[in-house]
Order: C-alpha cells, then sequence, then structure tokens
C-alpha cells in the first residue's frame, strides 16, 4: 500500500494541514467546516459519519460549557453568590452566580477539547487530500471494514494504546495542569468557592514562599521543611538498604539454621498493615505509654537526664514530642518497619550471584570483607540501583511513617514553624497535606507541590543519569 | 462477525423494548396507587410534596439514637403538609466544619457542630440565616446570651442554639483535695505534693492556654474580615502571666496531659484533679465514685497576687446549609430539634451530657442539680465566646507556645520574643 504520497520527508503537522488545504479540491476545501465533507465525497460514508458526529459532539460541548467557561477564564468569574429566602416557596432564590472553581476546570477542559478538535481537524484535512489524490490517480480507497482491519494490523498501536492515552489525560494531565494553575491563584480560606469568588494572582504565592517577616514565614518554614525532608529521605532510605542486605546476609551465612523460620518471622511484620503497626507504636512511645513507664522504672529516664539528653524538668523521655528525639524515633521506627521488605529483596538479589566468583575469591585468597566490598555490594548495588532511587524518592513522599507517628502528639516549638503551620517533623507531603484537609490554604500547597515535584524530578535525573551512564551495570565483575 | 452484530443488535433491542416496557408499568403503578388515595383524602393530599433531608450529629450511639426519635415525631408533626423522609449521618460535632467545607453542596442539609466553627462556616457561605431569628434568640436567653452570641456573626443569627455546657472546669477527687484547695493552683498543687500524685491541664492547646490570659484581663478578638485574630499577649504584663505558668509547670505536681491521657490518669490513679470538659464526666465519676466533685477553674498566682483564671464558653449548635435544596424544611428541623422539649429529652437520652441551652429547658430540675452545669454556670461569669473572639490561626501559634512553656520553657527564650513570634502568628492573614 502506498499510503505516504508527499515526497519522502513528512512536514510539521500544521503546516501540512494549511499547504494541503489550500492544494485540495472543493470538498477538502469544505471539510473545516463539515468535518466528513471529504471522507464522503470519496465514498467512505462511514467515516465522513463519524467526523460530522465528532464534530458535533465538539461543537455542542464548546458552545454549551467550552466557550462560557473559556470567556471567563480570564477573571474567574465575576459575580458572586447571592441567596434570597422565599418563605412562601420554603425555599432560596439564587441569582446566576459565578463558581471559580468549576470555570477555572471548565475552561481548562474546554481548551483542551479545543486544541485536541484542532489537531483532528488538521489529521482529517490531510487525509482528506491524501484520498482526493488516490480517487485522482486510480489508486484504491479502503472501505471502512478495510480501516478497521488496518487497526488490527499496522495500525494496531493506535487501538492498543488509545483507551490508556485517554485514562492518562482524564485522570492525570487535567488534575496536574488543574493543580499547577491553582498555585497561580488565590484559592483559599477566604476564597473557597461556591460561595466566594478566586482569581489570578501571578507569581504572588511564589514569593510568599521565599518571603520572610515575623508574621510571614513560608520563606523560613519552607527551607526547614525542605531540610529535613532530605535528610529523613537520605536515612530512611540507606539505613532500610544496608540494614536489609545486613540481615539477609545474616540468615544466608551457612552457619545459620532454621534459615525459613528467621524469614518467616520478619515476612509476618509485612503481613500486619503498616497503619496498625504505626499507630500501635506511637502508643507505645507516648509520653505516658508502656516504653516510657518502662525506661522510668528502669531508672533510664533518670540516666538519660543526668547526662542531658532529656531536659531536667521532664519525668519522661519525649521520644514523639521532641523535635531531635522524635526525628531519631521516626528513623528508627521505619528502619524497623521498612527492613523484611529490603532483606526479601536482597535475598533474592544475593542468592543470585555465581557461586564461581566466591569460590574465585576464595582461591585467590580474598577475605570476607573483600569478597563483600568487590563481589556482593556492586552486584546489590547494580541490581538495586533504580530500586534505590524509586525509594529515595518513595521516601521524600513518605506520608505515613511521619503522619501516623506524629498525629496528635507532636506539638512544635518553634513559633515561626507555627505560623504557617508546619512542624519540624513535617516532611513537604505532610505539610501540604495539613494546609489543604486543616486550613483549605490550597494555592500554597500547589506551590508545595510543584516544589515536591521539581525536587523529585531533580534527584531522579541526576541520580538515574549517573547510575546507567557508561554502562555502569557491568562494573562489577 | 454478522453472527455476532446481529445477536448484539436483537439484544439491544430486546433491552430496549424492556426499559420501555418497564418504565410503563411503573408509571401505570403509580398511578393507580395515587389514585384511590386522592378519592378518599381531600385536595390538599394531591399537593403533599416529597421532602428529603439529611442531618448529620453527634456519632455516638445514644445521639444518633434520640436524634432518630427527634426525627421521627418531626415527619409524624408535620405528616400532614409535606412527606418527609430524614436520613442521619455520623459526623462529630468538633469536625463538622472539615467535611462540610470539602464540598458544601454535597453536606448534609442540617448539622449540628461546635460554636468555634461558626465564623469559617459562615465565611464560606454554608450557614443559611435564621429565619425567625428573634424567637430563638429569645428562647436562649436574648441576644447577649451566650449560646446566641456564639451563633451569630456580625448581628445575624445563622444557627440554632442547641446544647451548652462545652466549656471547661476543674475536676476533683475530694478524697485527696479540699473544697478550698480546689480554688487555686497554689492549693492544688499542694494536694498533689502532700498525696505524692499530681494534677494537670493540657496546656498545648490553645483553647486551654487561653484561661490564663483572658484571666489577667487581656483579650483576643475577631478582625474584621472575621476570620483573622487580633490579639494583645505579648503588650506590658503578657510576660507576668507566662512566668506565671511557667512557675505552675515547673511544680512536680504538675503534668500537661492531653483528653485521653488524662482521663487514663484519672482511672489509674495518678491523676487527682483536672482541668476538663462535660464529655469525659461521666467516666470520671464512675473512676472517682462519691469522691468526684467538680468546680470553676482555680485561681492563679499573677505577681503575687491571686487571679482567677478565664474560660472560653462552648455551645452546640444546629446549623442549616444554605445549600439545600429544601432548605425550609431544614429550617423547620433544626429549629424542631433545638425546641425546649427536645432539647430536655437529648438531655435525659444522653445522660446529661447534652446540657440545654434553651432557658426553660435549662431551669429544668434535673438539669440544674447537676455538677457538670453548676460549675459551668459559676465559670461562665469568667469566660468569653470563642466564636467571637479566635479565628483560624489562633489555634497553631497557642498550641506551640503552650508546649514550650509546658515542658518549661527549654531553650530559655527571652518571655516577650516569644510573646511576640506568638501574636505575629495568631494575627497572621488567613489564608
Amino acid at each position: 500500500m502506498n499510503k505516504r504520497e508527499h515526497d519522502g520527508k513528512r512536514l510539521f503537522l500544521p503546516v501540512r494541514a494549511v499547504k494541503d488545504w489550500l492544494a485540495g479540491d472543493v470538498f477538502v476545501k469544505l471539510t473545516p467546516l463539515l468535518w466528513g465533507a471529504g471522507y464522503i465525497r470519496r465514498r467512505q460514508f462511514i467515516k465522513g459519519f463519524l467526523a460530522i458526529l465528532f464534530e458535533c459532539v465538539v461543537v455542542l460541548f464548546s458552545i454549551s460549557y467550552g466557550f462560557p467557561n473559556i470567556a471567563k477564564f480570564g477573571t474567574l468569574g465575576t459575580v458572586k453568590r447571592a441567596t434570597v429566602y422565599n418563605p412562601a416557596t420554603l425555599k432560596n432564590e439564587v441569582n446566576q452566580y459565578d463558581n471559580s472553581f468549576l470555570i477555572l476546570l471548565f475552561g481548562l477542559v474546554g481548551l483542551l477539547v479545543l486544541a485536541v478538535a484542532v489537531v483532528i481537524l488538521m489529521r482529517i484535512v490531510t487525509e482528506a487530500r491524501e484520498l482526493q489524490q488516490k480517487d485522482e490517480q486510480g489508486v484504491h480507497i479502503n472501505t471502512f471494514r478495510e480501516d478497521i482491519r488496518d487497526l488490527f494490523n499496522q495500525k494496531f498501536h493506535i487501538t492498543l494504546l488509545s483507551l490508556p492515552s485517554l485514562g492518562i489525560i482524564v485522570f492525570t494531565i487535567i488534575p496536574l495542569i488543574f493543580m499547577i494553575l491553582v498555585a497561580f491563584t488565590n484559592y483559599d480560606q477566604q476564597h473557597m468557592a461556591p460561595t466566594e469568588l478566586f482569581t489570578w494572582v501571578g507569581l504572588d504565592n511564589f514569593k510568599r514562599l521565599f518571603n520572610n517577616s515575623l508574621s510571614e514565614t513560608f520563606g523560613y518554614s519552607f527551607g526547614k521543611v525542605l531540610g529535613w525532608t532530605l535528610v529523613w529521605a537520605f536515612f530512611a532510605t540507606f539505613t532500610c538498604y544496608f540494614g536489609g542486605i545486613a540481615l539477609s546476609l545474616m540468615i544466608n551465612n551457612k552457619r545459620t539454621r532454621v534459615k525459613k523460620l528467621w524469614r518467616t518471622l520478619f515476612v509476618i511484620c509485612i503481613a500486619v498493615p503498616q497503619f496498625v503497626s504505626l499507630l500501635l507504636v506511637r502508643n507505645f512511645f507516648a509520653d505516658t505509654g508502656i516504653v516510657n513507664t518502662f525506661c522510668s522504672n528502669a531508672g533510664i529516664t533518670d540516666f538519660l537526664k543526668s547526662i542531658g539528653l532529656v531536659g531536667q524538668y521532664l519525668d519522661h523521655i519525649p521520644f514523639l514530642t521532641e523535635a531531635g528525639w522524635a526525628k531519631f524515633m521516626i528513623i528508627i521506627i521505619n528502619f524497623w518497619i521498612g527492613v523484611p521488605y529490603l532483606m526479601l529483596i536482597a535475598t533474592g538479589v544475593l542468592m543470585n550471584i555465581p557461586t564461581e566468583y566466591y569460590e574465585s575469591a576464595k582461591i585467590d585468597g580474598a577475605n570476607a570483607l573483600q569478597t563483600f566490598n568487590r563481589i556482593t555490594m556492586p552486584f546489590m548495588l547494580s541490581v538495586t540501583g533504580p530500586y534505590l532511587i524509586t525509594s529515595f524518592i518513595a521516601n521524600i513522599n513518605n506520608f505515613n511513617v511521619i503522619y501516623l507517628l506524629t498525629q496528635d502528639v507532636y506539638f512544635t516549638m518553634d513559633t515561626k514553624l507555627a505560623a504557617s503551620n508546619a512542624k519540624d517533623i513535617d516532611l513537604l507531603v505532610t505539610w501540604l497535606y495539613r494546609l489543604t484537609n486543616d486550613y483549605y490554604n490550597y494555592k500554597m500547597a500547589s506551590v508545595i507541590g510543584i516544589l515536591v515535584f521539581v525536587v523529585c524530578a531533580v534527584f531522579t535525573l541526576v541520580a538515574f543519569n549517573y547510575t546507567f551512564r557508561k554502562g555502569r551495570e557491568g562494573r562489577f565483575q | 462477525m454478522k453472527k455476532l452484530a446481529a445477536i448484539l443488535m436483537a439484544l439491544m433491542l430486546v433491552l430496549s423494548l424492556c426499559a420501555c416496557s418497564a418504565s410503563t408499568t411503573d408509571t401505570t403503578t403509580t398511578e393507580t396507587a395515587t389514585e384511590p388515595e386522592t378519592t378518599e383524602a381531600t385536595t390538599e393530599t394531591t399537593e403533599i410534596p416529597d421532602i428529603s433531608l439529611t442531618l448529620w450529629g453527634s456519632e455516638l450511639t445514644e445521639f444518633q439514637d434520640a436524634l432518630r426519635v427527634m426525627a421521627d415525631s418531626f415527619i409524624a408533626e408535620y405528616a400532614d403538609e409535606a412527606n418527609i423522609t430524614i436520613e442521619i449521618g455520623a459526623q462529630s460535632e468538633s469536625t463538622a466544619k472539615d467535611t462540610i467545607l470539602t464540598d458544601i453542596s454535597a453536606a448534609a442539609d442540617v448539622f449540628y457542630y461546635a460554636d468555634d466553627q461558626t465564623g469559617e462556616l459562615v465565611n464560606a457561605g454554608a450557614l443559611q440565616p435564621v429565619e425567625n431569628a428573634d424567637a430563638i434568640a429569645e428562647a436562649n436567653g436574648g441576644y447577649e446570651a451566650g449560646g446566641v452570641q456564639a451563633a451569630s456573626v456580625g448581628g445575624t443569627l445563622y444557627a440554632y442554639p442547641a446544647m451548652g455546657g462545652n466549656g471547661y472546669f476543674l475536676y476533683y477527687n475530694k478524697e485527696y483535695v479540699t473544697a478550698e484547695q480546689a480554688g487555686s493552683w497554689a492549693g492544688l498543687l499542694e494536694a498533689a505534693n502532700a498525696a505524692g500524685k499530681q494534677v494537670t491541664m493540657q496546656l498545648n492547646s490553645g483553647w486551654y492556654l487561653y484561661g490564663f490570659f483572658k484571666g489577667a484581663g487581656f483579650s483576643c478578638s475577631l478582625a474584621d474580615d472575621g476570620a483573622s485574630t487580633l490579639c494583645d499577649w505579648n503588650t506590658t504584663g503578657g510576660t507576668d502571666v507566662v512566668q506565671a505558668i511557667l512557675d505552675i509547670t515547673a511544680d512536680s505536681g504538675f503534668i500537661n496531659l492531653d483528653d485521653a491521657a488524662f482521663v487514663t490518669g484519672v482511672q489509674e490513679g495518678t491523676i487527682i484533679a483536672g482541668v476538663n470538659g462535660s464529655w469525659n464526666a461521666g467516666t470520671i465519676q464512675t473512676a472517682w465514685g462519691d469522691n468526684y466533685a467538680t468546680a470553676k477553674l482555680p485561681t492563679y498566682t499573677l505577681n503575687g497576687t491571686e487571679v482567677q483564671m478565664g474560660s472560653f464558653d462552648g455551645y452546640k449548635l444546629v446549623g442549616v446549609n444554605a445549600y439545600s435544596e429544601n432548605v425550609g424544611w431544614a429550617m423547620r428541623l433544626a429549629e424542631w430539634l433545638t425546641s425546649e422539649d427536645n432539647q430536655i429529652y437529648l438531655y435525659e437520652a444522653t445522660n446529661g451530657s447534652a446540657v440545654p441551652s434553651n432557658v426553660n429547658a435549662a431551669a429544668s430540675e434535673s438539669v440544674q442539680s447537676n455538677p457538670v452545669v453548676a460549675a459551668l454556670a459559676t465559670q461562665s461569669q469568667y469566660a468569653s465566646a470563642q466564636s467571637l473572639s479566635v479565628g483560624g490561626n489562633y489555634w497553631t501559634p497557642t498550641e506551640t507556645l503552650g508546649n514550650i512553656l509546658a515542658n518549661g520553657n527549654p531553650d530559655g527564650t527571652d518571655l516577650q520574643q516569644l510573646l511576640d513570634e506568638t501574636v505575629a502568628g495568631i494575627e497572621a492573614a488567613v489564608g
């Protein structure tokens, strides 16, 4: 089949569409007005009908939802909701008010629909022109059934991927763009749709994030929270990683007996839902919890007091209620929760290291440390490198551990953090959650969300680039 | 392929026919059902509208049961005007705002909420102004009464006062603490040290911490935007209050405990007195038995003189969703739920935890004999309405200040600086 009549190189779609439209006959010229015109002229009736149907849907949507909202997109609405109670009907009489939230959403969807429609229209025009050329040259034109068959053969990728792509656009791209747009508005508790209007404020929110005064402490809080987020992600990732490897090496050691028993014991930890164990542990380590009672009876509290790790006025160890202690405990508890997973992964990798390496190392007289450094670790790193990066990113966004361990328990002692509703132990993501869920500060949460994305993207790119450069996979040999 | 298509087409035809016939039979049955009614009853019944309402109230079983009873009596009362169905959902009063503001139009038509949320709900346009405000206000003690003020913003009544008694006061155990000792922090600490036990109050909560500053004559008030807070704690004398609190926390007889830990402490016998609210009355009475006693908040020593602690008054209100489809019926239901009779019913059905706000209901004998009500009544002259005093940014900074004080100001921060930073946080613009 000679599908492409265009001379060799493919032009950029809009250019191609305009050229084709100018060169085409009257039916091609008519296509932008009546999308099926070109198809129907070449006796592709079903396709023509579908094109017209699609056109109708786009036009109807644009008239009823798209254009009215796009028109207000610049201001996000000007008419505030006003109601008058009518005692006769027992109902409220409401004016025709603007809902900024819906205007933003439908305006965005309207614009996207228009963009997609334009792209499709351009394809239809080029196709109509192609059909005209085929018709003139007497080349066979596909019937509808042949087109369908094409979708299962040459164009099978379209059939397979159109549904997933649509899903990604609807469930990922649109909410993502929406959230990014919110960062440029004043959508917060004082401007809550549908009762109040919100509008564009440009880069004000971003400026606020880097601003610092006595009552505006977002800049201070952002620096502190970001710093702890990175420290946490580093420790959470590497303590679990090396802990897991150490544990699996111990279990896999030749002299360890009943290996399966040990492994099962640790896997049981995974079987208990994480949030259950976290909430339980939070109660264990509460100021009046079981661990504190034990420590105080055993004299550990007094000992820690005497070396200055616990404040003089306290009669308990502030495991989860003092910044330093809480950070330490969070990392330790995360270690305890995360190690079994790493142990499983490490066991799988270790079992795959060819034993010849160890044997030849032994013959060469290498000691245990050398074999570990030269064989085990490089092999582990090369296989689990991508895992390390993703788990670092996952830890930046590790909501569960921090939130469940400290919610309702931890109170900050930093007045500046408190002024922007942050806490010492907050990750960017828990701070974001608190801002939206408790304080309806959607605009600042969006800004933080964008910055979390930037941080994660930078780390991922740098790390992946470094790991996969120059085929580092093979280096362990 | 052809066969498959044919089968599909046939199926579609059959199904669509089914759908048509089903719907037609549906309509005919309803018609036949209504017909005999119209012939029997008067002409009014033909116009009876179907009204469906949703009602949210406390998740506690006795509340849910009582709400059902009151809702059913409402349905019966208006049976000849409308065909009402009421669906009851469980939504704690203290977090009602969070659920409602997530999506106002999807929230219940009528809901119970705690009075600290009035400002934010009004700002979000979630509350329908009360239609017959004068009558409601009068039943609850007039526009100057705490419950009415707690439900009003800018002179407009936005909710129906339902329960009072949501403030805090002192519980003490008569076995260790005398009535005289319960009158001051010094006395309480003396009793605690003598018994080797502890007295408590949650300092890392702006709700309780307010009492010290209020008692010393400092104040917080709502700014003109209805959401931000104005606060004068950092003016002259503020540091003396902070020092007074530090003196209390430095005593080994004092411990800072949250609500749950307080109850545990009482049950385990380590706590002999504490500042808390009416919701724990039943549990504490069970734990202490005959030694159970309540009192107004104690005095504390400020620059050598004894000062009475202030407090927040707390009310629970019934709000009507301004986005309700049947806002008129919703208002009738709210009024019904908060009527004198129903307040007494709710008080009895909940074993005294729903203290009436209605004047006549509150004056009834069973309510007056309740020790919790007595303590709150004495305290109420030193109390101020939460909704009129503080906005959304009050809570986190005061929580932090309280936490620093509960820990004895470990970093040794200058007290004036501490107050300045706290007040800056409190006064920060909302949003």
